[in-house]
């Protein structure tokens, strides 16, 4: 960490309170207090499980996610081979160690095959108490919301008997008012992103993310207005040769973002699935019969990711985001047999070239920091964006 | 998203390739009537299509377990793109341009190689432009996100058919919508309209494709096997290229004939048969010539394929023909494995096919670009090894010659059977 990026964190302790949270993930304070209460912590993976419907059952949601590094993943290739992306080995592999020990059970969906197969693999050979994986449709036709609502009310009533409570509407109702008040929260946070010089950076940003899966939400939403009030009142802002969007397969290491930073740039916006894929719609009850169909509503409408047909409606959504927030540039980052996200970059950059955004393609892998070679690629893509200008 | 310049395509030179092997077979001693008739089946496919091209009738590209009986029930000419993209790059011997040609539509070499080579051969004008473009999620993301892009390249309608990840009824309901769906379209796009006699008549030989291959099935666990080792991956091509047709169920019985002649006489494919073999996943089809001489002399046979030829107990019924169509689709072989999810069923099938098969050892081809196969080879080796079956895994592509090693393949082979023999 530099000095100046140890004067900018000291100046926020709820960004150390972050920090040290995805630290010591996944064996963080907050989960093990959480446990030592006597509650049932549940991990889940990928952004179309509903969370909601978990802490309605009075249990802890927690993301499962890899390292939070880039690892040498000995067992998670012996188990997924050598082809499957680096994610699904990485948390198959924390999994495998005992570093999620500590779940009650775990959910998923049917989202993509490395995700599928990461989840055989978690039932076969680490036997959860509770496991349950959604069937996630690809399409959002009336068909398709009635199917996945279906699944995720089987969902309640299974996680419900597993945990011997009954999931009440007001429950969900209370669940659905926490959440989406942590997605305003983040509105918000992504609003100071867009100003001409941000109040923060996007490795920041990054930890901020990263702190909101792996604590109960109600401690992340006081601490992120804490952190917004802080932002506004300080003096801050970065002025930057070039804005950027990160778009791309799921990440969570904030060093990434900050490699690319350290150019002189600034992450503006972003669209993976640990960001505004994640947090971006809110639950809206109005007009839905109840609360448990908004919920499905909201999971299955939500900013897509690159397995929902058609593809057109995640790209509209990146040029919508990336014009909002003014970047001169969008950096695609791809982990290597992450296939969906691999698939769209022809048509996405072809879209993309139409909407005037120039497009740099990274493959990585999950947990990179960024190389020297990532650098060199990204400082020859800002040549071009600059050139622009 | 461009085409070179289009000129007339390949078809027809693949489907004089098809003509001329079969016919330079009938002139082999040790030929099969099976085989010739592949080889036919085979021509009879392309020159279908080429006559489509021709006349402008209607052609719809599809990707991988596309429910075709629905199309020859609607007289639309099917373009299986992922088999006719394997058959073409072998016939012609080409396939490495086609690689480069999906590579420079920015396609990631971590893509399965069939849908990188598919795309390209597209984009090089290779294959005839399709009228409309349909694909599923069935079997993998590839299958689910190559439509788009073809689509788009050929500037046709585009239709995703989708099937649900679980098996319940309400599941087996959404993929018979979404058929009824598919009909409505081809009948707008087509102008074309359903013919349900057809159809049922289709979904009548489905049913009967489907006891016959689960009789060859039966007929393959005589000592000594009868089939021989390269037909497990012929017999699959008459479901992928002629379901439901009558095409299909001729080539089906004579194989069913050849094996109970060769039963009923005691004659396995290799004699002496020293090695029932369990197959995982497929070979390359570019090293099916190779591989079946190497097997061969080791006294060999590929016994079962427990997740390419092995079908669940299914039966069709003609007179409610989506429903039948959607349980056929659920009982593929390859949907148990390869889509999932992976049940505790599925793991009882390997190790019952291992025992009821008499399995010695079985080989996993292990394709670079097939994630979701690849990543059950640590599991069922553990299964396998529980009731004393070794495992030999072999890295392989279904395209890229460049990727497999003949004698590399040879000396793990020969090292897989010296094992097996002293135990």
């Amino acid at each position: 960490m530099s000095e100046a990026d140890k004067n900018l964190t000291a100046r926020f302790p709820v960004l150390e309170r972050f920090e040290e949270t995805n630290r010591s993930f996944p064996k963080t304070r907050e989960i093990l207090e959480f446990k030592a209460a006597g509650k049932k912590v549940i991990g889940w993976l990928c952004t179309y499980v509903p969370e909601e419907v978990i802490h309605a059952a009075g249990a802890l949601p927690i993301r499962i996610t890899g390292y939070n590094q880039e690892m040498e993943l000995e067992d998670g290739t012996a188990y997924l081979y050598i082809n499957n992306c680096s994610f699904s080995k990485s948390c198959l592999q924390l999994g495998l160690r005992k570093e999620y020990d500590f779940l009650d059970g775990v959910v998923g969906g049917s989202t993509c095959d490395g995700a599928r197969r990461l989840f055989d693999l978690w039932r076969y050979y680490l036997k959860p108490p509770f496991f349950q994986v959604l069937t996630v449709p690809r399409k959002n036709h009336e068909r398709a919301q009635e199917l996945y609502y279906h699944q995720v009310a089987a969902f309640k009533d299974h996680l419900s008997e597993y945990l011997g409570v009954k999931i009440t509407d007001q429950a969900l109702l209370n669940s659905v008012q926490v959440y989406n008040e942590s997605r305003a929260l983040l509105q918000e946070l992504y609003d100071l992103r867009k100003l001409d010089q941000p109040l923060i950076t996007g490795q920041e940003t990054m930890q901020v993310l990263n702190a909101s899966f792996r604590m109960p939400k109600e401690q992340f939403n006081k601490d992120l207005r804490e952190l917004i009030a802080d932002l506004k009142q300080s003096n801050r802002g970065f002025p930057a040769k070039a804005r950027l969007m990160l778009i791309g397969s799921v990440m969570t290491n904030p060093e990434f973002i900050r490699s690319i930073e350290e150019l002189g740039v600034i992450v503006v916006t972003d669209e993976l699935c640990t960001s505004t894929r994640y947090w971006s719609d809110p639950v809206i009850l109005e007009g839905a019969p109840g609360p448990l169909q908004a919920i499905s509503r909201r999971y299955l409408n939500n900013f897509p990711c690159a397995r929902m047909y058609p593809s057109t409606e995640r790209f509209d959504r990146i040029v919508k985001l990336a014009k909002e927030a003014r970047v001169d540039g969008i950096i695609s980052e791809n982990i290597r047999y992450c296939v969906p996200y691999a698939h769209d970059i022809p048509l996405l950059s072809e879209r993309l070239k139409e909407e005037n955004l120039p497009l740099l393609t990274l493959d990585v892998e999950y947990g990179t920091s960024g190389s020297g070679q990532i650098r060199t690629r990204v400082q020859a893509f800002l040549e071009m964006v600059e050139a622009r200008k | 998203m461009i085409i070179r310049e289009r000129q007339k395509s390949r078809i027809g030179s693949i489907a004089r390739a098809c003509r001329i092997v079969g016919r330079m077979n009938k002139n082999d001693p040790d030929n099969h009537k099976s085989e010739l008739y592949h080889y036919d089946m085979l021509a009879t496919y392309f020159e279908r299509l080429q006559k489509a091209e021709n006349e402008k009738t209607p052609i719809a590209g599809h990707t991988v377990f596309f429910p075709i009986e629905i199309l020859y029930a609607m007289d639309i000419a099917p373009l299986h793109t992922e088999t006719v993209t394997l058959l073409t790059a072998l016939f012609m011997g080409n396939p490495t341009d086609y690689l480069a040609a999906g590579a420079e539509l920015k396609l990631a070499p971590e893509i399965c190689s069939p849908h990188r080579a598919l795309a390209g051969a597209y984009s090089l004008g290779i294959f005839p432009r399709p009228d409309v473009m349909l694909w599923s999620n069935l079997i993998c993301d590839n299958s689910a996100k190559s439509g788009e892009l073809i689509a788009e390249m050929n500037q046709c309608p585009p239709f995703f058919l989708e099937h649900a990840f679980g098996s319940s009824t309400e599941e087996i309901d959404y993929l018979v919508a979404e058929m009824q769906d598919l009909i409505a379209f081809l009948e707008k796009e087509t102008g074309h309209k359903m013919d349900w006699n057809k159809l049922s008549e289709s979904v009548e030989r489905s049913d009967r494709q489907l006891q016959l291959l689960n009789e060859i099935c039966e007929l393959r666990k005589a000592v000594p096997s009868p089939l021989y080792n390269r037909a497990y991956l012929e017999s699959r091509a008459a479901d992928q290229l002629f379901a439901g047709q009558p095409e299909a169920t001729a080539y089906l019985e004579t194989i069913r004939d050849e094996l109970k002649e060769m039963v009923s006489q005691k004659k396995g494919a290799v004699e002496p048969e020293r090695f029932r073999i369990m197959t995982l996943f497929i070979p390359p089809m570019h090293l099916v010539g190779f591989l079946d001489k190497s097997l061969k002399s080791h006294g060999a046979v590929s016994v079962v394929e427990p997740f390419f030829t092995y079908w669940e107990e299914c039966r069709l019924d003609p007179s409610k023909p989506l429903e039948s169509l959607a349980k056929k689709y659920y009982a593929a072989p390859e949907r148990r494995t390869l889509y999932g999810p992976l049940g505790d069923e599925t793991i009882r099938t390997l190790v019952n096919c291992a025992r009821e098969y008499k399995v010695d050892g079985a080989i996993y081809y292990a394709f670079i670009g097939c994630r979701q196969s690849n990543a059950l080879i640590k599991l069922f080796k553990d299964e396998l090894n529980k009731i004393d079956v070794p495992v030999l895994t072999l890295d392989i592509d279904l395209v890229d010659t460049t990727v497999n090693n003949e004698s590399e393949i040879q000396q793990k082979m020969e090292q897989f059977f010296e094992l097996l023999e002293d135990r």
